[in-house]
């Protein structure tokens, strides 16, 4: 499944500098859909290089961390139970860059 | 900050560090010489002869023996009941006894005060004017219905709870289980339901967890009016309050905080007092270990809400930092408290006693703030604001405090209708006014009482 | 609420308008609201808090604390946009400090320069160097890693209160938060500060000093902060390049 994550606040910094990732990620096995949940771990096991307790903590993303899909706050289409689709954009947004 | 916390760390920790080193030495040659600044180093502060072997660790904290321990904690419940005029001879008062470690050190106390004052009374006997000695019982809230547990487990705990109560120093406490739906005068069967009812139209966790609170409170209160008791003891320990002050702050709940965190309330019918304020749970556990004081462990569980957030938080900040808890209670003690945060003076007819009692009385902080106009009918918080209420649901929204409106109250009209419709007699009865009028005869008593001591 | 219970989530509708999809889940009141519905309420109740609480009069010199970081730059933004949709009559400045921290704010001083350029507000510099005759690395070098956070924070607001005076302005608007206030008040409980927790909490503060204070986003919301310069178009973005594209923000692991 082809998708497009993007990293911004000083996320880019734990993976490499790059703020977009043109990414293809396959369905986990026994899988109909991909979920926010498996992106997550796909992410930390592939992107992250550097400090994963930057992102993640448990299965989550780390408190202070937006997450938009499609442009749409990921807490209105249900945070890690969010269904992807082909070509979705997904942004990762830390909050705690200074003010 | 991170300086404050490093300097109070470096500091404490430096005596372990300090032992381990002397351990060490002590293989060493000049083990004779060791051996006496190992002696000096682990002597009880206060006696100074004994070996030290409890290590409190916070405020006024130090390394004790056993029985200076036991001997410090009490006196600062002592002095607690004392200065505030907790309790008087002619009072009966009812602990309120979760199982947990702070309201069983609660129980203890209370009980060791009690055998002092008929000892005592006792030895005066003969005399004129010898002072009553207080009654005590106990109250084990029974939340199976709420947090179902096992009856062979429900019924373990009560049978333990019994066996605690029996064991105190005489005379014999009167213990009373009640459960909580007992707060509903309708018959027990339907007093469940509606409770369960109630409970399942609060979807938000911590209101759900916040509404039990106030339940339970209020089936304490029923047992202690039913059965004649002038006191209500709460185990309320540092730890607790230092939670209940964060908890408070994060649900905007900074206007009624001084009601909650202070010795006594008198908010309540029966008035409530928190004895235990000034000991922090490390030390009530400690106690709980040195003398095998029985812990009933049952109903205990830790939410996922609010409440449940911040006392993990302020477990791992009073780790880090021992004396964290206390400055927290220490920060929000410089709340004004209001004028039922002191306990009123009896009937006239106790004058003589109340003329003996006010020797001991010192400390009484004068009250400055005004009444509050009104009380939440669920909470019980006092309000700056007079919010009218009837009858009707959305009139009784009005009665609520800001903070119960949020976190318990449903949104939607309909739901309110339902909420309303479970909620017990008790809670109705206070929106509609019975209870601000009655609370405002009891504030006209704590006002003409600063008048007096003016005089 | 229109389909039955909450299951159909995606295909409610916006709050506010009742016509758009929701693109966010408002942290302070948990509505869902659409982009074009949460801009406006957005820039109106910093408007609101603004006329509400008097914190500007026509005619004042008003600088904005910036350091081309998230708040800063989405508070110089909203200030000039309601300054001219709502005639406050206002002298908009930028103040920026430079603490002379190589590789620190270089980037982000480059995006107070473009914000500078892009709303027509005056920029003013001032470095530890001027102020102090010592760089922040300076400093490092002298004092070590250890406690140079605090010696920052002095500098810093004592800078900044400087560059105000330089500037001659009558009120100094800082882009503190709604989650930097709470923050605030929950530090000062565990240290026992009650002075600093009695005043944490105002709107404005130092009106008996010679340059007042002022919290513009006292009642918003870090995340909606975030969020705001997503929601605009393309042009727009380009100034909020803490975001995309140019690397303008303090790594927040400094």
């Amino acid at each position: 499944m082809q998708l497009t994550l993007e990293f911004g606040g000083g996320l880019e910094l734990l993976c490499d500098s790059v703020k977009v990732h043109s990414v293809d990620v396959d369905l986990p096995a026994e899988e109909k859909k991909l979920t926010m949940k498996h992106l997550l771990a796909w992410v930390r096991n592939n992107l992250i290089k550097e400090r994963p307790e930057m992102f993640m903590k448990g299965d989550t993303v780390r408190p202070g961390v937006l997450v938009l899909v499609n442009d749409c706050d990921w807490e209105l289409s249900g945070q890690l139970d969010t269904t992807l689709e082909n070509k979705d954009v997904v942004v990762f947004i830390s909050t705690l860059h200074g003010g | 900050m991170a300086c404050n916390g490093t300097g109070c760390q470096s500091g404490c920790y430096k005596d372990t560090t300090g032992d381990q080193h002397d351990n060490h030495n002590n293989s060493a040659a000049d083990a004779n010489a060791d051996d006496n600044n190992r002696r000096h180093r682990t002597t009880c502060l206060k006696c100074k002869a004994t070996e030290a072997t409890v290590f409190t660790g916070g405020d006024g904290g130090g390394r004790f023996c056993a029985d200076c321990f036991r001997s410090n904690l009490y006196g600062k419940f002592k002095l607690a009941v004392t200065s505030n005029a907790m309790i008087s001879p002619t009072d009966k008062v009812l602990v309120a006894f979760s199982g947990g470690p702070s309201s069983r050190v609660a129980l203890q106390f209370v009980s060791e005060m009690q055998l002092k004052a008929q000892k005592n009374y006792d030895a005066t006997a003969n005399r004129d004017r010898s002072l009553p000695v207080f009654a005590v019982g106990v109250a084990f809230i029974d939340e199976s219905e709420i947090h179902p547990v096992a009856s062979a487990a429900f019924d373990k705990a009560v049978e333990d709870i019994k066996e605690i109560v029996s064991n105190l120093p005489l005379p014999t406490k009167e213990l009373h289980v009640a459960p909580i739906s007992h707060v509903y005068s309708t018959k027990t069967s339907d007093g469940k339901q509606m409770l369960r009812n109630l409970t399942n139209s609060v979807s938000d966790a911590t209101g759900k967890e916040d509404l039990l609170t106030h339940l339970r409170m209020l089936s304490l209160q029923k047992v202690a009016i039913k059965n004649g008791y002038t006191k209500l003891v709460l185990g309320s320990c540092t730890s607790r309050i230092a939670c209940h002050v964060l908890s408070a702050t994060v649900k905007g709940q900074g206007y009624s905080l001084a009601a909650d965190i202070q010795y006594a309330d008198a908010r309540w019918e029966v008035p409530v007092v928190l004895p235990l304020r000034d000991c922090p749970l490390q030390e009530l556990n400690i106690l709980c270990n040195l003398d095998s004081l029985k812990i009933v462990d049952i109903f205990n569980e830790t939410g996922a809400g609010i409440n449940g957030l911040v006392s993990s938080f302020v477990k791992i900040l009073q780790e880090e930092n021992p004396s964290r808890e206390c400055t927290i209670v220490r920060t929000a003690g410089k709340l004004t408290p209001f004028p039922f945060n002191r306990i009123p003076e009896a009937n006239v007819d106790d004058a003589d006693l109340v003329s003996q009692r006010r020797q001991k009385k010192f400390n009484l902080k004068p009250i400055e703030s005004l009444p509050p106009e009104s009380f939440c009918p669920i909470c019980n918080s006092p309000m700056s604001c007079y919010g009218n209420a009837e009858s009707r649901p959305e009139l009784f929204r009005a009665a609520c405090c800001p903070s119960c409106q949020y976190q318990i109250l449903p949104d939607e009209a309909s739901s309110m209708d339902q909420f309303y419709s479970f909620l017990p007699e008790s809670i109705i009865a206070r929106a509609k006014n019975g209870n601000q009028k009655w609370i405002r005869e009891k504030i006209q008593d704590c006002l003409l009482l600063d008048d007096e001591d003016e005089v | 609420m229109e389909m039955e219970g909450g299951e159909k989530s995606r295909s409610r509708l916006c709050s506010i308008c009742n016509q758009r999809r929701p693109a966010l889940k408002r942290p302070k009141t948990l509505q869902q609201i659409c982009r074009e519905c949460f801009y406006v309420v957005f820039e109106e109740e910093i408007h609101r808090v603004i006329v509400d609480n008097n914190l500007f009069k026509p005619g004042e010199r008003i600088a904005i604390g910036a350091s081309g970081g998230k708040d800063s730059t989405v508070l110089a933004y909203v200030m000039s946009e309601l300054n001219r949709r709502h005639n406050y009559g206002l002298d908009l400045f930028l103040l920026s400090v430079d603490e002379g921290i190589t590789g620190y704010r270089d980037d982000s001083l480059e995006t107070v320069k473009r914000n500078e350029l892009q709303y027509g507000l005056p920029l003013k510099v001032v470095s530890y160097k001027d102020l102090y005759g010592w760089t922040m690395d300076e400093i490092v070098k002298m004092i070590g890693l250890k406690n140079n956070c605090t010696f920052c924070g002095v500098f810093r607001r004592q800078a900044l209160d400087r560059g105000a005076a330089l500037l001659k302005v009558d009120k100094l608007a800082t882009g503190h938060n709604a989650d930097d206030i709470a923050e605030t008040v929950l530090l000062n409980i565990l240290r026992g500060d009650i002075a600093r927790l009695s005043r944490c909490t105002s709107i404005i503060t130092g009106e008996d000093g010679p340059i007042p204070r002022c919290k513009p986003f006292k009642y918003t919301y870090e995340k909606e902060i975030v969020i705001y310069p997503l929601s605009y178009t393309p042009l727009i973005l380009l100034s909020f390049s803490f975001l995309f594209g140019f690397d303008g923000t303090l790594p927040f692991i400094y």
